[in-house]
């Protein structure tokens, strides 16, 4: 276990490196991810100029959902993103060798080998964004209720990771299938918005098939009306089940992989 | 001029085979286009419940115009033109052209209408395969001059988006990665394009601002037009802004290319 924590260690440390020796670049995708998560809040308050509630949730609680949102695609863009991006590359090319040749448990290697600093930094920015809705609410929050929330917000990460694991280990399969893992995307576009705004068959794929809607709508309950168990048990089993089916679908992909000649 | 004509019919027909192999992509794209529809029919159903119109128009009229702009998107939309132009300068690509008696700008365009044909007729299919679902919601105006009028602002509205992406692409003469620089405008372009919610529901002191900007004119306003969100007289002095943002986006263009190829060092035979 220390083991890998050195490891990762070692790969933070090269990847502040390289974001250091790269400064411009990395300005402007701060930049880029600070301007998308604005486009987001600027919706918001465009909408509740002309209407009090939407699907019974106000302003703030909405702001609240959105910057819970942000801040696990944050966090998976810092985290996770470029490793599984190009995952599906090295697939497609046979640059995914290399890792096979590594020791050590390949997919923790596949997963982190690289951190993204400007996808971290806005994570401050989207923390700002919860705790900013937290203080307009007027929420006193208890110390079950911050550790319930940052509970699910790591659920939530770890079904996103699931979720993007899936897709490019589908590389295995299609090897023409570039740009799969924007679906990801596609999908988490759901996140931001209340439970009950869905009804029938959405009702269906966005809420109880897809975790999209769970993932965003459990941390921010929590805060507002405090912990669930219902929302518990939901999320901890959409995170069970969608780690084990990406992982079995890596592994099964994995068996499949026979490299790429020159 | 028939030789003109000849030649760049040549590329279009060029441009149309190579659309067509990527029919895949495009088709994907209509469909992901379809999920975000979804949404967009969520978000605003559940701003609608218990309101009948938000900025004066009901929920039909809105839904009307993201279906409409969805579907303009496909034909007028710039999609990764920059990133092509970019790579041609990047790869040395760019040289033939100097040398051949053909205009990078023009060759360009005409692959980007052939491109926009193929895959604006793409996107078609699976909102016509929704239609059962969609129609009820559907409304549009029967007004005449929004046919007469909405063309021309789509065929303008096409020609600065284009110009848009050109003059991202020939950022390349100066900047070695152009992706930041686009992603940073698609961020502006789809608040101020109208693409998140209809324009015309900023507050008034915004909105009227946004209509002197070239975002407003590359989505939001043939889109409005068609679907009856402005008036004629709105319509009429939109036309002209949006004339005048078409030269200055074209000759700024013009400008770039001259400064870029001076910088520019063709290497190798």
């Amino acid at each position: 276990m220390l083991h890998y924590f050195r490891l990762w260690l070692a790969s933070a440390r090269y990847s502040v490196i390289r974001s250091m020796m790269f400064r411009g670049d990395f300005i402007m995708w701060s930049l880029v991810e600070l301007f998308w998560m604005a486009v987001n809040i600027a919706a918001i308050a465009v909408i509740y100029e002309h209407t009090d509630a939407v699907a019974g949730w106000s302003k703030y609680e909405m702001i609240l959902l959105v910057g819970t949102t942000m801040l696990i695609q944050r966090m998976l863009m810092g985290f996770f993103w470029s490793n599984l991006f190009e995952l599906g590359r090295n697939i497609r090319t046979g640059n995914f060798d290399f890792f096979l040749a590594q020791p050590g448990n390949l997919l923790f290697i596949v997963s982190t080998r690289k951190l993204d600093l400007d996808g971290l930094i806005n994570v401050f920015v989207a923390l700002a964004v919860v705790l900013y809705a937290v203080k307009q609410l007027g929420i006193e929050p208890s110390f079950l209720q911050v550790a319930t929330y940052a509970s699910f917000v790591f659920c939530g990460l770890a079904i996103s990771y699931a979720m993007l694991l899936l897709f490019a280990s589908i590389s295995f399969w299609a090897i023409g299938s570039q740009g799969l893992e924007g679906t990801y995307f596609t999908f988490m576009e759901f996140a931001r918005l209340p439970r009950e705004a869905f009804r029938g068959v959405a009702n269906v794929i966005f809420v109880w098939v897809l975790p999209a809607v769970v993932l965003s709508n459990a941390p921010a309950r929590a805060l507002i009306d405090g912990f669930d168990p219902v929302y518990a048990l939901w999320l901890g089993g959409a995170t069970v089940a969608w780690l084990g089916l990406s992982v079995t679908v890596f592994r099964r992909g994995l068996r499949r992989y026979s490299s790429a000649s020159s | 001029m028939r030789l003109l004509v000849a030649k760049y019919r040549h590329v279009f027909n060029v441009g149309l085979q190579n659309s067509i192999v990527y029919r895949w992509n495009f088709a994907l794209r209509a469909v992901f286009s379809l999920v975000h529809l979804a949404f967009v029919f969520i978000l605003w159903g559940a701003a609608f419940r218990g309101e009948d119109t938000i900025g004066g128009f009901s929920l039909d009229q809105t839904l009307t115009y993201f279906v409409t702009l969805l579907v303009l998107q496909f034909f007028i939309g710039a999609f990764n033109e920059d990133y092509q132009i970019s790579e041609e300068i990047r790869n040395g690509l760019i040289n033939q052209f100097l040398l051949k008696p053909i205009n990078y700008f023009a060759y360009r365009f005409t692959l980007f209408l052939s491109a926009r044909l193929i895959s604006g007729l793409l996107a078609l299919v699976p909102v016509v395969l929704c239609l059962p679902l969609l129609q009820e919601h559907l409304t549009f105006p029967d007004e005449a001059w929004r046919l007469y009028l909405g063309i021309p602002a789509a065929f303008m509205a096409a020609l600065i988006q284009f110009s848009i992406a050109y003059v991202f692409g020939l950022l390349t003469f100066w900047f070695l990665e152009i992706q930041s620089f686009v992603i940073l405008s698609l961020a502006i372009e789809t608040v101020l394009g109208g693409q998140i919610f209809p324009l015309d529901l900023l507050p008034a002191t915004i909105f009227r601002i946004s209509q002197f900007l070239p975002y407003y004119y590359q989505m939001y306003f043939p889109a409005a037009i068609f679907t009856g969100r402005l008036d004629q007289a709105t319509a009429m002095e939109g036309l002209a802004i949006q004339a005048i943002w078409v030269v200055l986006l074209l000759a700024f263009g013009q400008f770039l290319w001259r400064r870029g190829l001076r910088r520019h060092t063709a290497v190798g035979g």
